[in-house]
């Protein structure tokens, strides 16, 4: 992998020069949080934690139209924009890649590598804050699925490594503004600086072992007392980035005479997930759909593709209501303190 | 043959039947493939013999009269359809259960000549309803897409998830964990969450999601400091007879 080096105050200029490629996508403000928005990169925000909505947004969309039928025809819509996204966080990146091996291995999903394919993912280094547990899935540092990164060292320069031939490319737009030279010092400062992110972590969730204590708890009562907190609104699906499922509805546009088939996300928090013909749910209770979404986050995924389904990006813990995120539900099941109101009254 | 339709009012503000309208660039469309038997509100149509093969019906029942019609209705229609939180919910005129209190309290002492009022119910208490619309007022796609599902003879596909799915998408801050008293979580969906997406918090407006965890959020609140009447207030407002606040 090549390793070179762009002078901090040439980012916005490099990233501008990029639209030559593709629209350019980065995290600017929204309120307190973060969102990934088409902006000039001037707004960018470099210190942005995570965005409301993972990447997966751009990939899968919450609601698109995958064809409509009009006249005895039916053709397919694709997305065929290319878009530059900056700022990902290895999380993030490890997200991606989850979802690239449920979108594009076995069942091979035209709406999402059409978008992939036409898609540039430049990291960005971070620094965690009190609800990134990225260290404990081990996805706080990435070596593969980015086109470049940009490690955000102490320093006048980004150390950027390059990770695909289209990165290269991307390099090659403005090549004047990279640097060969990486230094002795450049790599000690590196080294310094990893060792002093992976000290600001404040998680003290360890998931050694998790798939087992998961499947041995199948039928504790706790369960129970998570499922009556639980508003089943489905925002931990939403915001989190391997979240995936999907439901697929057809429309009468009887006013464009056409019909369309689109397809929008959906939870396994909500009942109508489970719903089958006949009126037979097969997860009527919520506490039943609570195993659901944390075995396939802890366990299921693990036997299937070797890691968690979960990235440690902290979003179910920014984003439900009543604290039922990853951390807690995980700490709770190996019975440690979790702060949370579900868990009052525990001690 | 094209399918005979007809839009009825019963006891509201005509907010439904006003969003169906707004439909402007749609509408004709909507005209062109039904046969309009009765629409107050738009057209001098008036036929009220004919066999429907879809009722959209707006309002509660609040009134001898609304009732006689409701059941009217029913009769002659295939589908019937409850647009708008009053047909499927009965409306805020049910949140309180004072109502011969109430109705004293604004009319005084008369004789009702025309008709005699009743307490308020929805639809769904005299009739069977087939396909709801909810909201107050209704969302103009949700009509559309329900009108189309309904042409060709098949059932509506709403959204029947809570707000804070819609609102996510929308990537809008939850003003829930911002302290206020949003009630995303226990009303359905199908709003697009625009009152949260300008930054105003949920009041229910699209009745209760399916299975609504009321006394969560309530205790969500309660911590939250909210005092247990102001709660009540809010949750009841848009709760229907379904909602059971403490």
């Amino acid at each position: 992998m090549r390793v070179i080096k762009l002078d901090k105050t040439k980012l916005v200029e490099y990233l501008r020069s990029l639209e030559e490629w593709g629209e350019v996508w980065g995290p600017v403000r929204k309120g307190e949080k973060f969102v990934f928005a088409k902006k000039d990169p001037s707004e960018f925000d470099l210190t942005a934690r995570r965005t409301i909505l993972p990447p997966k947004k751009f990939f899968v969309p919450p609601r698109f139209t995958m064809f409509s039928y009009r006249d005895g025809r039916w053709e397919e819509e694709f997305d065929e924009s290319r878009r530059i996204i900056f700022g990902l966080h290895p999380c993030d990146i490890f997200g991606i890649l989850i979802l690239d091996r449920l979108f594009m291995e076995h069942y091979p999903d035209p709406y999402y590598i059409k978008r992939r394919k036409n898609t540039a993912i430049l990291g960005f280094s971070c620094l965690p804050d009190e609800k990134c547990f990225c260290i404990a899935t081990n996805t706080h540092s990435v070596e593969e699925g980015f086109d470049l990164f940009f490690s955000d060292v102490e320093g006048e320069f980004y150390l950027v490594w390059v990770g695909s031939s289209l990165g290269d490319d991307l390099t090659r737009i403005r090549e004047d503004l990279f640097d060969e030279d990486v230094t002795e010092e450049d790599i000690e400062r590196y080294i310094e600086w990893r060792r002093k992110r992976d000290k600001m972590f404040k998680t003290d969730l360890d998931l050694t072992g998790m798939p087992e204590i998961v499947e041995i708890s199948y039928k504790r009562p706790i369960w129970e007392k998570i499922g009556e907190a639980c508003l089943s609104c489905g925002s931990c699906s939403m915001v989190c980035p391997t979240c995936n499922c999907y439901n697929v509805v057809d429309e009468n546009v009887f006013y464009e005479e056409r019909i369309k088939r689109d397809r929008h996300w959906d939870s396994c928090m909500f009942k109508e997930y489970s719903l089958v013909a006949g009126g037979h749910n097969f997860r009527e209770k919520r506490s039943d759909r609570l195993k659901l979404f944390y075995t396939h986050k802890l366990t299921g995924f693990m036997s299937q593709f070797g890691k968690p389904a979960c990235v440690g990006c902290g979003r179910c813990v920014d984003a439900c209501p009543v604290g039922i995120n990853v951390p807690n539900v995980a700490k709770a099941l190996k019975g440690e303190k979790v702060d949370a109101i579900w868990a009052r009254g525990e001690e | 043959m094209k399918p005979k339709v007809g839009f009825y009012e019963l006891t509201g503000c005509a907010g439904d039947m006003l969003n169906m309208l707004n439909c402007e660039d749609q509408l004709l469309s909507l005209f062109d493939v039904v046969e309009v038997k009765s629409f107050a509100m738009a057209s001098s149509a008036h036929d009220e013999d004919t066999e429907l093969d879809i009722a959209f019906v707006e309002g509660s029942v609040s009134t001898e009269e609304n009732l006689h019609l409701l059941k009217r209705v029913r009769e002659k229609s295939k589908i019937l359809v409850a647009v708008g939180h009053c047909a499927i919910f009965g409306g805020v005129q049910i949140s309180e259960n004072n109502w011969e209190e109430r109705l004293k309290k604004v009319y005084g002492d008369v004789n009702f000549i025309h008709t005699r009022p009743i307490p308020h119910e929805p639809l769904g208490m005299f009739v069977r309803v087939d396909a709801v619309i909810p909201g107050c007022p209704i969302n103009k796609h949700q009509f559309l897409s329900a009108a189309g599902k309904l042409l060709l003879g098949t059932m509506p596909e709403l959204y029947s998830f809570a707000v804070c799915a819609e609102c996510k998408w929308k990537e809008n801050e939850c003003l829930l964990m911002k302290g206020k008293i949003c009630l995303g979580p226990i009303t359905r969906g199908g709003c697009g969450a625009i009152c949260p997406t300008h930054n105003i918090p949920c009041i229910g407006c699209f009745g209760p999601v399916e299975e609504e965890n009321v006394s969560s959020e309530y205790k969500l609140l309660l911590e939250k400091g909210y005092s247990p009447e102001e709660l009540r207030n809010r949750m009841k407002i848009f709760g229907g007879k379904v909602r059971e606040v403490k």
